[in-house]
């Protein structure tokens, strides 16, 4: 399971809102965080989330089971390890 | 979280080498307004022989002090090319780390940050940069001496969430460089397994405490 | 063996400190001291020359730091005792500000100071002074006295403007003031609350005549400096303040 951890704070949430699109994706709260989920690849369209730079670039808090092989300013893309 | 006593104060004084007072009295005091507040006449009496010197204040808010030394005399120490009067690098020195030690100013509100850039951009060092991070929007200038200067506003308070975040964040990385490859890849996935340990009994004892919080006063009223 | 470095700032037509103070610190059973001043413009004891003056402790303090002193006495004390209660307290804080900035070990003492210093080992609560200033100043420091929790139960002022002239006042003329004074009650007397007003040769033989404490602002002075330089207290034929140590150092 590719599991990706984010904050739940304000200019993070289109980012959830975005992964949550893909209907293989299940999206848990674990304490304060989102715990973003899928058996496969993960993709986050950025233009799609309408985040500045910044916030794109600071919104992953942790990864189980994966590994990033895309996060630029077109996409995210979460790879299971 | 280590439970000891938080007495610092904040700022007393962040101290920097000049080599020319009267510009740096010019953008601090004349241009962004900051008060001189304080100086010092002395000379160096101690075990290194050193020329007389100037220490000087300015005030910027909080009673938080910027302070300079002016050495009278002193020819600027060698260095490369790049950098401020303190720190000089070679020229292939990437400009991201000669950039990242650098002071930040608070501002509440987007009008004060509005208003030292106006200040600036109507001075010999007009700001060359504003821009949004996470949380906060900034502005940049290099004042007299080369020193990057950032006057920054919050975007919105911080959030207790963004705490245990930080903290967390700390403990993966403490982890990772003690292991011996450190990687970001190796960073978020221990920060993961914190999150699992961690997060969800965070929010628990935290509702808890809200909670009694909110029982007292009631019982209080 | 060691000599002690004695910085002194004075003002530029004060005798008195640089002939008082070494020959009291030379009379010390061990130790041997140099003295080294620097000197502030200041002629006629008046509020405008006295303001004036203290505008140049800032270069004393430099030019005397430079001879690497063990302690510096910043020694005009109507400078001082005619400005704000605290007044003391700020100049020598500002004086170690500028010489810690330097990194200088110089330890520092004024003798505004010095005087209350002493006039506190001596547990004395109700004194009475003789000065030789014009009755406003006089005023004032007996007002800076009492706010420093000293009762003054009685003064004379000489009213001698000149510093030089002070400089000369004879040692009958100030037993005569003391001797006018109404000394019922007092637990000590300062027969010269300035450094410029020779006493030296009066203090023993005051102690003496009237039965209690004596001290001048010069003895106060080496009492402090010798507590700072944490030396004994032990100077013959000064008064009893500076017999502190006697019996200790032999």
């Amino acid at each position: 399971m590719t599991i990706l951890y984010i904050l739940d704070v304000p200019e993070n949430v289109p980012v959830v809102k975005v992964a949550a699109q893909d209907t293989a994706v299940t999206v848990d709260k674990v304490g304060p965080y989102f715990a973003v989920a899928s058996p496969a690849t993960i993709v986050i369209d950025r233009r799609a989330t309408g985040c500045r730079h910044a916030v794109w670039y600071s919104s992953v808090a942790g990864l189980a089971g994966a590994r990033i092989t895309q996060w630029d300013k077109d996409a995210l893309r979460v790879e299971p390890r | 979280m280590t439970g000891l006593s938080h007495k610092a104060k904040g700022v007393d004084h962040a101290a920097f080498p000049t080599f020319d007072p009267a510009a740096t009295v010019r953008f601090y005091r004349d241009v962004l307004g900051f008060p001189v507040v304080h100086s010092i006449c002395a000379a160096g009496w101690g075990p290194e022989d050193h020329p007389d010197f100037i220490h000087f204040f300015f005030d910027i808010g909080n009673g938080d002090r910027i302070a300079f030394f002016y050495y009278f005399g002193l020819e600027p120490p060698a260095g490369g090319p790049q950098g401020d009067v303190y720190a000089r690098f070679a020229a292939d020195a990437p400009r991201f780390f000669i950039r990242s030690r650098h002071l930040a100013i608070h501002v509440d509100s987007d009008e004060d940050l509005t208003e030292y850039q106006r200040r600036l951009d109507g001075s010999e060092w007009p700001c060359t940069l504003r821009l949004q991070h996470e949380t906060i929007e900034s502005i940049y200038t290099d004042d007299p001496n080369g020193y990057m200067i950032e006057f920054t506003r919050a975007l919105r308070p911080v959030t207790p969430q963004e705490d245990l975040d930080a903290n967390l964040t700390i403990d993966a990385l403490l982890d990772v460089v003690s292991g011996g490859n450190p990687s970001m890849d190796a960073l978020l996935t221990r920060k993961a397994e914190l999150i699992v340990e961690r997060a969800a009994d965070w929010e628990q004892r935290r509702e808890a405490a809200q909670n009694e919080g909110a029982q007292r006063e009631l019982t209080r009223s | 063996m060691h000599t002690h470095r004695v910085g002194l700032v004075v003002p530029s037509s004060n005798v008195t400190v640089e002939t008082e103070l070494p020959a009291l610190l030379c009379r010390h059973p061990q130790a041997r001291f140099s003295f080294h001043s620097a000197r502030m413009r200041m002629r006629t004891v008046s509020a405008q020359q006295l303001a004036a003056m203290n505008a140049q402790r800032e270069r004393c303090i430099m030019e005397i730091a430079d001879a690497a002193p063990d302690v510096i006495l910043y020694a005009c004390l109507v400078a001082l005792m005619t400005g704000e209660p605290g007044e003391h307290q700020r100049a020598e804080g500002a004086i170690a500000e500028q010489l810690a900035t330097g990194g200088s070990q110089a330890l520092v003492r004024s003798s505004a100071g010095a005087l209350i210093e002493a006039l506190t080992v001596l547990n004395a609560k109700r004194i009475a002074i003789v000065t030789p200033y014009l009755r406003p100043l006089a005023a004032k420091v007996v007002g800076y006295l009492e706010a420093s929790g000293f009762e003054v139960a009685d003064w004379r002022a000489l009213e001698v403007a000149g510093n030089a002239e002070v400089g000369c006042i004879s040692g009958e003329r100030v037993m005569a003031a003391a001797r006018s004074l109404d000394l019922s009650g007092t637990d000590a007397l300062v027969i010269s609350a300035c450094v410029q007003m020779p006493s030296l040769s009066l203090v023993a033989a005051a102690e003496q005549e009237f039965g209690l404490p004596v001290l001048s602002a010069a003895t106060a002075g080496a009492y402090s400096l010798l507590r700072g330089l944490r030396l004994p207290v032990a100077i013959p034929d000064a008064g009893r303040l500076l017999r502190a140590d006697a019996a200790v150092a032999g």
